[in-house]
């Protein structure tokens, strides 16, 4: 691994300076496709509604779905859509999922005079036992109990459930399954050891600078300046850096300016410039020796709908003079050296945490990966761009690493799938809070973290 | 009265969609720029002095345009033209007719053909 191969060679900074200092050529880039198209929007017109994305993402999830039915109960299963259903019948419908929550926040309840309610502070989590779980296909809608777990699933997804309609109009469910995991592609990886760093939330701009101090420390490991001869020929195997989202901190988003006076707020800047300025000159020394992929996150200056688009090259003008500076979109997919990378800034999945009974992070990326989905909850409580003619979210193909950004901790499992699939799944956690970033080998699909801790508060050295 | 030629007017003029407190100048201005389909849209609803010199479009083709957007198979109708809700449709697997492409891409100028009929005051 990393730290076993740079070890033993520490020596070497206790010897006096030789006349040629050997030198770490950087493993050169091998191949790399950007396949992120479906989620770049080029117009955008939002003067539609969102019937259209439900309605593509049950029209397209639909045959997988009635696959993985039949082979799970059996080829002579009926399929039967909602119209069609007789009472008693044991049968099979595929739709989408609605979980009907007392406590999700509406913002219709919110400015109803009638109600008289004081807006809802945000919650940590918006489950209630009284949920109830609704399935709707395209046509009629019917309410679910029985072998379901309410609390565990999220509105938006698509699945199948089994069992019969009951006398008294709900649906009775005996068994339920979601569209598995995707078919895999063909492992073309590299032989020898290539490390990717995936890093997010490095949180500039936040009113304490203590993480500042870790994220230069990242930044002189990967460029090979901390460290004797062992840790810089193994960053010299670092192939790729991606910041998967939250660059700036959240104090940027202040908005106290909007309430003042405007001769109060003349002269003042917004926290985020002089945190962009600050990101551009991090960006410029990883950029000098090392291809990075910067992904937007919920606090960066981009849009709030998935899918973000990638931040302006405008602001970034030192680091956009380098073309090993990629700026990306949230959600992210690409090609590292015949390894799919498949990932987001982690809106997806902390929406989820929100709804569902799940608490850790890695347990819910394992399961929008079961559940075929990238973000179910999207346009529901996640915001989304009205899309028509496809639902990008959907996974065609299984990705080899998948990765959500701005997770509490450090998190990662090789899963094994059933034809044949290996995912690697990665809960990268939060930059500023924990200090501490992934190194993914591209050989055999393992993950290391590493923590760049500074001085500790109660250190009395 | 023409207006003044600006540098700008070598990039295409993007209309803003308005709400009913549009100033009433900005009609007169359509017929030069690139409409964009919604604000083709818009200008139907609320300019009918159009469209005189195509010829009127057969009731049974509207008829048989009507039920095709009525028709649950194909998904929602609202806000997207006749045509891309075909397409959506053909990719999707879901074989929508196709004399009905046809007949859109017959009548391709003819806002009544191409787009969703709009009942009083609401375009998409």
């Amino acid at each position: 691994m990393f730290s076993e191969q740079a070890a033993p060679m520490a020596q070497g900074l206790l010897a006096p300076p030789s006349a040629k200092p050997p030198t770490f050529p950087r493993v050169p880039v091998l191949g790399y496709l950007d396949c992120s198209q479906p989620f770049q929007l080029g117009e955008r017109s939002f003067s539609r509604q969102y019937a259209h994305i439900y309605a593509v993402r049950l029209a397209g999830m639909r045959p997988g779905l009635e696959r993985c039915a039949r082979s799970q109960w059996g080829n002579d299963i009926v399929l039967r859509k909602l119209s069609e259903l007789q009472a008693g019948e044991k049968c099979c419908v595929v739709g989408t999922l609605f979980k009907a929550m007392q406590l999700q926040p509406s913002i219709l309840q919110e400015i109803s005079e009638e109600h008289n309610l004081v807006p809802q502070p945000p919650l940590p989590k918006y489950i209630q036992p009284s949920d109830e779980l609704i399935l709707e296909d395209e046509l009629q809608r019917i309410k679910l109990e029985g072998a379901i777990d309410v609390q565990r699933l999220v509105t938006g997804t698509i699945l199948a459930v089994y069992g019969s309609e009951q006398d008294d109009g709900r649906f009775l469910v005996e068994d339920h399954c979601f569209a598995n995991l995707p078919p895999p592609l063909p492992w073309n990886g590299p032989s020898s050891d290539r490390f990717v760093l995936l890093a997010s939330g490095l949180g500039l701009g936040s009113v304490s600078g203590e993480a500042l101090l870790s994220t230069q420390l990242l930044v002189d490991v990967v460029t090979g300046q901390l460290g004797a001869e062992g840790e810089q020929s193994c960053a010299a195997h670092i192939i790729r850096v991606i910041l998967a989202g939250n660059l700036l901190s959240q104090n940027t988003q202040s908005r106290d300016t909007i309430n003042k006076a405007k001769y109060l707020t003349k002269k003042t800047q917004a926290a985020s410039v002089e945190a962009v300025k600050m990101l551009d000159e991090i960006l410029l020394q990883l950029c000098t020796s090392v291809p990075v992929d910067v992904m937007p996150g919920e606090f960066d200056p981009t849009n709030y709908t998935l899918p973000q688009q990638p931040l302006h090259r405008c602001m970034l003008p030192l680091a956009s003079a380098y073309t090993t500076l990629r700026l990306v979109t949230n959600p992210y997919q690409a090609n590292l050296d015949g390894v799919r990378f498949l990932g987001t800034s982690g809106q997806n999945i902390s929406d989820i945490f929100k709804y569902s009974s799940m608490d850790n992070y890695l347990e819910i990326l394992e399961w929008t990966l079961q559940a075929g989905h990238i973000s179910p909850t999207a346009p529901d409580t996640l915001g989304c761009y009205p899309f028509y003619k496809s639902d990008p979210f959907i996974l065609t193909e299984c990705p080899h690493v998948y990765f959500c950004g701005n997770a509490p901790h450090f998190e990662s499992k090789l899963l094994q799938g059933k034809e044949g699939q290996r995912v690697l799944l990665v809960t990268v956690p939060d930059f500023s809070a924990t200090q501490t970033a992934c190194l993914v080998n591209l050989r055999d699909l393992t993950c290391q973290p590493i923590t760049f801790s500074g001085f500790e508060a109660d250190n009395e050295d | 009265m023409e207006q003044p030629r600006r540098i700008t007017d070598s990039f295409p003029r993007r209309l803003r969609r308005r709400g009913a407190g549009r100033p009433p100048g900005r009609l007169k201005d359509k017929k030069d720029k690139k409409d964009k389909d919604q604000d083709k849209v818009q200008v139907k609803v609320r300019d009918c002095s159009r469209s005189p010199s195509q010829p009127a479009p057969d009731p049974a083709l509207l008829e048989m345009l009507r039920r095709f957007d009525l028709s649950w198979e194909y998904g929602p109708c609202t806000g997207i033209t006749r045509l891309q809700r075909w397409e959506r449709a053909q990719e999707l697997g879901l074989s929508p007719p196709g004399p009905i492409r046809d007949a859109l891409l017959e009548h391709r100028d003819n806002p009544d053909v191409t787009y969703r009929w709009v009942w009083d005051g609401m375009g998409w």
